[in-house]
């Protein structure tokens, strides 16, 4: 008895346990879904390892032609990727590559896609130590306020995810059209195109399906079938008729396939499969030789103040004096205050427009090599992780140099190698 | 419902009249018509998320040889074990097209709901691969043959050989042809470009790659023949494994 009574209080204790715990599970799910979720700001880059984003695609010349458009509206997302040439082992080599938009969901549709003069639907193959200048041009397609990136996947690599920039929409998505011309010549819009036969389609064979169960269900039931099969009867519930029934339904099934089927051989004669397959020997950009060659002398990083510093040797073989004016890497972009004296338009997040010094701000004259220090200070490049790079088993750096002659002209150098963190006491990464 | 006439159970001891017992036989039925489904349709779209995933998802995965063959195979599991359970203790011929009435309504919801409500895809490059003809099949053909061994034989053939032209009439207007910038797409390539998808590229897409080189064009038939054998084979196993849960013998006794 006494035993009894204690089972029957341990059985009540769970019971009640069982209850919290689904109560306490109803009010955390409850907590963190009812309450208005903020719009993602960001596609994730941050969280890519630093090593990959500053060694592998190298982003610049990156240019929005619009901020603000409405439904309906075209853009162009312009710019250059340099292909690093000290590419990571770790990550697979951009042999198959597509040139992607990072956006919150189709907001904007791509309308055609480039690289150099080539269109890019589908996969293409790039070199390492190359630059290739892409267009993409994209259609506004849903009202709000989205973070636009471009991208460009790397097979066995993942995406490399460059700048983005706030992109504005206004209008409303039902006004919202995508024609496209037939190569038969008709044109049709394909937001909508051949959705409404879908659901019939589907739903005609749903519902037949439904009508096929609910049948057999309310004939019998589930219980009964399952008392007089257990019985030994189960052969007296599928008799003559019930078979009977059963071929009349499949060869009406069946000509509804074949109906369907030549329906759509009718209506549609001729159709292609779909196209697939890599795209090769997309040119790089034609662009002169440098005459600024950057040897790499060593580097540390001072992680309590996200400050780079790298010693390079440079050379000048240019018939110009040149100035060291930008760092890249990563998508963000540091500023040498002495070259740029206006700042140039460019998402905020991204642009330390006082983030870079030299040790000997004199220009290099023509036929001079000069050692010099370059610092790269700013807050962004420990916002955007850049600092992580002593967490990664690859930590070397990489990115651009760019040298600029009193006319303006532009110089591009890729800079890379290993950095060494400096640890303060009391500084944690 | 006829159950009235047939029960037979013993009404009076735990039910004041046979009116009630029947009422309790009707009503439970419909709890385990509703619970079976839901516990089929949560189960089998789980399966097939993830055995047949964005060959399902995408209209620019859906080509002609490694659709046919992946997607009727990783179905006919839950088919093959649905028909089992309805079937040996039921005599319902009901099994494939419950599971597979279950997977659509499953995956409507999904596509509307999410692909479409929430990250705005349109249906048109979202909508699933048909699948009810083939559970008629499976099911008429278990009903009629009364052997799961003729079904496996006959059903699983059927299985591989019907999936492509049930979906058909519903595609062929995605492979009409357009040209764009100079290149020739299909509507369904079209779609996929068009429609930004930041986590899927282009080179994902397993269209028509293999060795099946032979029979040119015609790689369709080829593929849902290849489909149907291996339905059969998955039918074998995967009726064994119907059977293998369609039992109370993993509870307590006292829980039964």
């Amino acid at each position: 008895m006494k035993s009894l009574n204690m089972q029957s209080m341990a059985k009540s204790v769970t019971t009640r346990v069982v209850r919290l715990w689904i109560f306490g599970l109803a009010v955390a799910g409850a907590l963190t879904t009812l309450p208005a979720a903020t719009p993602a700001a960001a596609h994730g880059e941050r969280s890519q390892q630093a090593f990959l984003r500053m060694r592998t695609l190298n982003w610049y010349d990156v240019k929005w032609s619009k901020t603000e458009l409405n439904v309906n509206d075209e853009m162009e997302l312009t710019g250059k990727v340099h292909v690093f040439s000290g590419w990571p082992q770790a990550v697979a080599r951009p042999g198959e590559s597509f040139l992607n938009v990072g956006e919150p969901g189709p907001v904007l549709i791509r309308k055609s896609a480039f690289v150099g003069e080539v269109p890019v639907p589908r996969t293409f193959s790039m070199d390492v130590g190359k630059d290739y200048e892409y267009k993409i041009v994209l259609k506004a397609r849903r009202q709000g306020r989205y973070h636009v990136h471009v991208q460009i996947n790397v097979k066995d690599g993942g995406p490399i995810v460059g700048p983005g920039q706030w992109i504005t929409i206004k209008g409303d998505m039902k006004d919202f059209t995508n024609p496209v011309t037939l190569l038969e010549g008709s044109t049709i819009d394909l937001e909508t195109y051949g959705i409404t036969w879908t659901y019939i389609y589907h739903f005609f064979w749903m519902a037949a399906a439904a009508a096929w169960i609910l049948y057999w269900f309310m004939t019998k039931g589930i219980i009964v079938r399952y008392w007089q099969v257990k019985a030994g009867k189960g052969a007296e519930l599928i008799g003559q008729d019930e078979k009977r029934i059963g071929a009349i339904t499949l060869a009406v099934v069946l000509l509804g396939v074949l109906v369907f089927y030549a329906a759509a051989n009718r209506e549609f004669p001729r159709t292609l499969p779909m196209q697939a397959g890599l795209l090769t020997g997309i040119s790089p950009i034609d662009e002169p030789r440098s005459t600024v060659a950057v040897q790499f002398k060593g580097g540390s990083y001072t992680v309590p103040g996200r400050e780079l510093r790298i010693r390079v040797k440079v050379a000048n073989n240019g018939k110009d004096p040149i100035r060291l004016g930008e760092f890249t890497s990563a998508g963000l972009r540091f500023l040498n205050p002495d070259v740029f004296t206006s700042r140039p338009d460019f998402p905020d997040y991204l642009l330390a427009d006082r983030g870079l010094s030299v040790s000997d701000s004199n220009p290099i004259a023509p036929g001079e090599t000069r050692d010099l220090e370059v610092i790269v200070q700013d807050a962004r490049f420990d916002i955007e992780r850049l600092s992580d790079l002593a967490y990664d088993t690859d930590s070397q750096f990489g990115g651009l140099l760019f040298f600029f002659s009193p006319s303006g002209e532009r110089q591009k150098a890729e800079i890379g190698g290993p950095v060494i963190p400096k640890f303060q006491a009391g500084a944690a990464l | 419902m006829s159950a009235s006439t047939e029960t037979g159970s013993p009404a009076g001891k735990t039910w004041k009249s046979k009116e009630e017992f029947l009422g309790c036989v009707i009503l439970t039925d419909w709890i385990l018509l509703v619970v079976l489904f839901a516990v089929l349709l949560g189960s089998f779209h789980i399966h097939y998320m993830l055995l047949a995933g964005d060959w399902d998802f995408w209209i620019d995965f859906k080509d002609r040889r490694m659709w046919p063959t992946v997607a009727p195979i990783v179905a006919m599991c839950f088919a093959a074990a649905s028909q089992s359970f309805f079937w040996t203790r039921f005599r319902l011929p009901i099994g494939a097209t419950t599971v597979v009435l279950a997977l659509l309504i499953g995956e409507w919801i999904n596509r509307y709901d999410n692909f479409w409500g929430w990250t705005f895809f349109p249906i048109n490059l979202v909508f699933p691969s048909a699948l009810i003809p083939m559970g008629f099949w499976l099911d008429i053909v278990l009903m009629i043959s009364g052997s799961w061994l003729v079904t496996a034989l006959v059903g699983g053939l059927g299985w591989g050989l019907l999936f492509y032209p049930i979906n058909w009439p519903v595609l062929a207007q995605y492979h009409q042809a357009a040209e764009v910038d100079g290149v020739l797409l299909t509507l369904a390539d079209l779609i996929g470009f068009n429609y930004v998808r930041t986590g899927t590229p282009e080179y994902i897409r397993m269209v028509e790659r293999g060795t099946l080189r032979t029979f040119g064009k015609d790689v369709v038939p080829v593929a849902a023949f290849f489909a149907g054998f291996i339905s059969m084979l998955v039918y074998f196993l995967w009726w064994n494994m119907g059977k293998w849960f369609s039992t109370t013998k993993y509870l307590e006794i006292e829980e039964v």
